[in-house]
């Protein structure tokens, strides 16, 4: 497993993970501190740090009413043109949601994954095309 | 299925060889956050560094999102576990 770990920093093969995220596509990155970025991936790293064009970063906050004891959840938004991201702070990268999948029921969804191709491509260029 | 396993168990395993097995396979993501992927294991790496298709993600036992494809940053993996499919 050590001697795994070693070669995998100097060559990406086809098998792993990092060679599923493409350049120049639109992403959607979750991060710590529940702040969210969407935006146009123009470079990346093994450590995840990343160059993003044209980003909407959304942080999201939970406000506890003293009154009511209610949960207010907020979320505030601004763009950025040109952003780097320090890779620590990322937790998940994933296509940006299309207006199709979003309100779709679990089963639904997964059919739809199931009759739609499930090549990477694929998907990413149907994303592509919505954005 | 559950025969397979049970032999498999009762060899050693080293943990690189159950994340060979149960590449394609429906897996449940947890992060230290306590957030929960259910997807199923596209590819994974030394740094455990994770590629899920399918993906829903449940905060609180509640489904929150869903994702085509979801690539999520080892360090944030407590664990991944085999399930069994709804």
């Amino acid at each position: 497993m050590a001697d795994d770990v070693e070669q995998q920093q100097p060559t990406n093969t086809v098998e792993e993970p990092l060679g599923l995220i493409s350049l120049d596509e639109r992403i959607y990155v979750k991060m710590r501190n529940d702040r969210e970025l969407r935006g146009r991936l123009h470079a990346y790293d093994q450590h995840l740090d990343m160059i993003l064009g044209d980003v909407e970063e959304t942080v999201t906050t939970i406000e506890i009413e003293e009154e009511t004891y209610k949960e207010i959840y907020k979320s505030a938004k601004w763009n950025i043109l040109m952003l780097f991201v320090q890779g620590d702070g990322v937790v998940l990268v994933a296509p940006p949601f299309t207006a199709k999948t979003k309100n779709l029921s679990c089963l639904e969804y997964r059919s739809f994954c199931m009759t739609a191709s499930l090549n990477v491509e694929d998907i990413q260029k149907r994303n592509l095309h919505k954005c | 299925f559950l025969i397979r396993i049970v032999k498999m168990s009762l060899r050693k395993q080293t943990p690189s060889d159950f994340l060979k097995q149960i590449i394609g396979r429906p897996v449940v993501v947890k992060l230290n956050s306590g957030v929960d992927y259910r997807g199923v294991l596209a590819c994974l790496d030394g740094y455990m560094n994770i590629a899920l298709e399918q993906t829903e993600e449940y905060v609180n036992g509640q489904l929150k999102n869903k994702y085509g494809d979801a690539f999520i940053r080892g360090n944030n993996v407590l664990y991944i576990s085999t399930q069994k499919r709804r």
